[in-house]
């Protein structure tokens, strides 16, 4: 059928970012025991609690077995042939960013990054990852001003120890899972956010990731906090080149939220996800959660996954205080041989707390897109209610789309809803809009994007924007 | 687990017959399901161990039916009753299956299916003696309904297997009543294959004296044009676990699926039933109720598989759940595995309780409020078991449910 082919060319577009920046980095051996742990502590001159966080999670890691429940099929990973600190050489230390070894600078150009600061137009404050380690985070001084915290983790380390102490691991605990004990283990870099009582944060903050090199695997770690009657918006983003093995990626994100304060996380993960024989492309297992710990505190996480051969991600809420508020949005879409197990966890635990789920499913080539989540009631989560709609979309009939939402409760006095449905690009809509002298990759375009407003509506300006995009690049070939 | 040790030290019984032999020989090796699979991970570990805790009992006494047979116009059979039936009329027949076909229909199953999903199943054939299986071929149409018992004796292990071949184009009503007596085990598995323009409405009443316990399969196999409805009702046990598998060979066929489960007490009662649509055009309208109350558990688990084949099927399963207890538990996980593309595949599921502004609105009407929440009770089961065939008559299984809620309100 015509039809058929064309949405086959449509879903066909190459990878855009998947280039290799040539820079000097500073590699340590592959493998991993103590002693690598203890060498990156000592390279970023940790103080002896963290270390010993390092080497309490990595003993752990050891008596832990490699998850499987999940509906993804990869080959084995092997943990001892994998770098764990990459980090582009530079002078000791960067004092602003004109000392930015510029081919960074300008591969964070070609991504579309701004990080010059001459760029304040656009009113985001970024932080680039590069491979390991935070080459730059740009606007930091009017943000000192309204008192924000937003650096690297590892400044973090040595300027707000106390914070660090007080907070690492507090959400996300060293043996929580088999990638997150990985992670504390060897996380090399990652973002902090505090904001202070009070404080609206006056711009969006934005951290964008980057892995370059093909041997070593990214373990990045993000904390915000926010304290009372505070709020931010984060955005992530992520790319890496096109390498024909897998690269690896076990990030941990943890946010905490206080009385009031509100925190909305949003990601476009768009790392390179394989050739159309599946070759290469980043295995993607990110542990992501949000606690709101005081009343009416909120937590919104909503991504766009188009990216990674494999995405193991479930970012989830712990809705402790009371009336606090969950929220997660996702736009999944595979394509290809990707495989995508993602989905969240709403574990009510205070009483009238709140959960919005709303989870888009595309499936495309040979793909399988898979929603897995959670929802539980505590039996002291009275009067809370969950809302959860999970919608899939298949394109061609090879691509499978699965549905797997665990529902407990144990308080007669909450509400728990779930929906979820089942659809395709109809011959019939395809039809009309074509009547109407839209062009077929115009109006396919156009029906995912329909399908996927809801979500679309939650995410920054910027972000939504770039979404939408991706999508049409991702689906539509001749026209992106 | 008396039963397990026994048949890993092969003293369980002392004359097997081939089935017998086949599946010990499989348990032996693998005697308990994977506790930690999805299919077994929430069964109470304690409770499901109280129910392998008998001893096997083959000769039993005769199971006391609490019914009148009212009317004439209906064939009742018990399993292990020993009760032959040869029936050859004008518009149908039933006649008993022959040892050999019972014997390759088993063999078939177990050969084909896997350990941990069957498990329920191979344990059955086990302890199941010739005695204890009923093999029935029935076609035709103006059947009178049929009522099938199978009984547990008080304190021991009873397993009952029932098979039954619907010819081409027949139509049938029936009824399956599984009791459980008193500190008792009930093994039931039950094997229905619908032949081509079959119709089978089904209906499936279990239910339990003081520390009963059930574990009860149905395995359905539907040809094309074929039409199976499943009102299934269980309530009284302290273990109970419903395990449905139905299988739609080549598409172009109809299963309706509405089941409520009710507990109580510390009452643990699951439901799980796995659908697939093997074939196109398939038709599947599913909805389980649960109902829990005190410190009782209660779990739905339903898949929905629909590989590439199967298009345009349209399939819908619904899960709906009252939690009458703070301490109660539920736990629902409606799933969908979609392959082909052009399907209308959806679920839904809610937990909540009693609904605030109808009680309102009853009880200001001068309803109290034990009448109201009776009345609303009423509706919600209501819904269930009007698609259970045979027993809107004779049986008044709604009063009796509501009489057991009402005990200890």
């Amino acid at each position: 059928m015509v039809s058929e082919n064309l949405v086959k060319d449509v879903v066909t577009e190459p990878y855009k970012y998947g280039f290799v920046t040539d820079i000097e980095t500073e590699k340590i051996s592959k493998g991993l025991n103590e002693d690598t742990i203890r060498l990156i502590s000592e390279k970023k001159e940790e103080p002896e609690y963290l270390l010993n966080f390092r080497l309490n999670a990595f003993r752990k890691w050891q008596n832990m077995k490699e998850p499987n429940w999940a509906d993804l099929g990869y080959k084995k990973i092997d943990y001892q042939d994998i770098i764990y600190y990459s980090a582009p050489k530079q002078k000791e230390k960067i004092s602003s960013l004109d000392e930015v070894d510029p081919k960074l600078l300008e591969t964070f150009d070609k991504l579309g990054i701004p990080l010059t600061e001459q760029k304040k137009l656009t009113n985001v404050a970024v932080d680039a990852v590069f491979d390991s380690v935070s080459i730059a985070t740009t606007f930091k001084k009017e943000l000192a001003e309204h008192g924000v915290i937003f650096c690297s983790i590892s400044e973090a380390v040595k300027d707000y120890s106390h914070l660090i102490e007080k907070y690492l691991g507090s959400v996300v605990p060293a043996n929580d899972n088999y990638f997150a004990a990985l992670n504390s283990a060897v996380f090399s870099d990652g973002s902090f956010v505090y904001i202070p009582k009070g404080v609206k944060c006056p711009m969006d903050l934005s951290s964008y990731f980057r892995i370059n090199s093909g041997d070593s695997g990214q373990f990045e770690r993000t904390l915000i906090i926010a304290e009372e009657c505070s709020s931010v918006s984060y955005l992530e983003g992520c790319t890496a080149p096109m390498f024909d093995t897998n690269t690896l990626h076990a990030a941990v994100v943890e946010l905490i939220a206080l009385d009031d304060a509100s925190i909305k996380y949003s990601t476009v993960q768009n790392w390179y996800a394989g050739n159309e024989e599946g070759v290469g492309g980043i295995f993607n297992f990110v542990t992501k959660r949000g606690k709101c710990l005081g009343k009416r505190s909120k937590i919104s996480w909503s991504q766009v996954e188009t990216g990674s051969a494999i995405t193991w991600k479930y970012p989830s809420c712990l809705l402790l205080g009371e009336e606090s508020v969950g929220e997660f949005y996702s736009v999944a879409l595979t394509n290809n041989l990707q495989q995508a197990d993602t989905g969240t966890k709403m574990i009510h635990i205070g009483p009238k707390t709140k959960s919005t789920i709303v989870s888009k499913g595309i499936s495309a080539g040979n793909s399988v897109n898979s929603y897995r989540g959670l929802v539980k009631m505590g039996s002291k989560a009275i009067g809370s209610r969950n809302y959860s709609q999970c919608d899939s979309m298949l394109i061609g009939d090879q691509a499978a789309a699965n549905t797997f939402p665990y529902i407990q409760s144990q308080q007669p006095n909450s509400e728990i809803e779930h929906e979820a449905s089942t659809c395709r690009i109809s011959e019939d809509q395809l039809f009309y809009l074509q009547s109407r002298g839209i062009e077929f990759e115009e109006a396919v375009s156009m029906m995912v994007s329909g399908f996927c407003r809801d979500v679309f509506n939650q995410l920054p300006m910027e972000f939504a924007a770039e979404a939408d995009k991706l999508l049409a690049l991702k689906l539509e070939g001749s026209v992106g | 687990m008396q039963i397990i040790e026994e048949i890993k030290k092969n003293e369980l019984i002392s004359n097997p017959s081939e089935i017998q032999k086949i599946c010990l020989d499989k348990l032996k090796l693998n005697p308990l399901p994977n506790i930690k699979s999805e299919y077994w991970r929430l069964s109470n570990k304690s409770k499901f161990s109280s129910f392998l805790d008998h001893s096997i009992k083959n000769k039993e006494t005769k199971v006391n039916l609490p019914y009148k047979k009212a009317s004439q116009n209906i064939i009742r059979l018990i399993i292990g009753e020993n009760n032959s039936i040869n029936l050859e009329k004008e518009n149908y027949s039933i006649k008993e299956l022959k040892e050999i076909e019972i014997v390759d229909y088993i063999k078939k199953n177990i050969y084909n299916s896997d350990q941990n999903d069957h498990w329920s199943d191979l344990l059955n054939h086990c302890l199941s003696s010739k005695e204890n299986i009923l093999g029935l071929n029935i076609s035709g149409i103006k059947i009178p309904p049929l009522e099938i018992f199978s009984a547990s004796s008080p304190d021991s292990f009873n397993a009952k297997t029932l098979i039954l071949f619907f010819e081409k184009n027949s139509k049938v009503d029936l009824i399956q009543i599984n009791l459980g007596n008193q500190n008792s085990s009930l093994s039931q598995s039950t094997y229905l294959c619908l032949e081509e323009n079959t119709s089978v409405n089904h209906g499936v009443v279990s239910y339990g004296e003081s520390k009963s316990n059930l574990l009860n399969s149905l395995n359905v196999i539907q040809k094309a044009n074929s039409e199976y409805n499943l009102g299934s009702l269980h309530f009284k046990f302290n273990y109970a676990r419903f395990e449905i598998h139905i299988n739609q060979l080549d598409g172009n066929a109809k299963t309706n699926l509405k089941g409520i489960q009710i507990t109580k007490n510390n009452d643990q009662i699951a439901t799980y039933t796995k659908m697939e649509f093997n074939g196109p055009n398939g038709f599947l309208d599913q909805i389980n109720k649960s109902l829990a109350d005190d410190k009782s558990h209660a779990v739905f688990e339903g898949s929905i598989i629909v590989p590439k084949i199967a298009q345009k099927t349209d399939a819908s399963q619904l899960s709906r759940n009252l939690l009458l207890s703070r301490h109660a538990k539920i736990d629902t996980k409606p799933q969908l595995e979609i392959i082909a593309d052009d399907v209308k595949c959806k679920h839904g599921a809610t937990i909540s309780q009693l609904n605030e502004e109808e009680l309102f609105y009853m009880r200001s009407r001068g309803l109290t409020l034990a009448e109201a929440s009776k009345l609303q009770l009423s509706s919600y089961i209501q819904e269930v078991i009007s698609s259970i065939p045979i027993s809107k008559d004779r049986w008044d299984l709604l009063d009796k449910i509501l009489k057991e809620n009402n005990g200890n309100n």
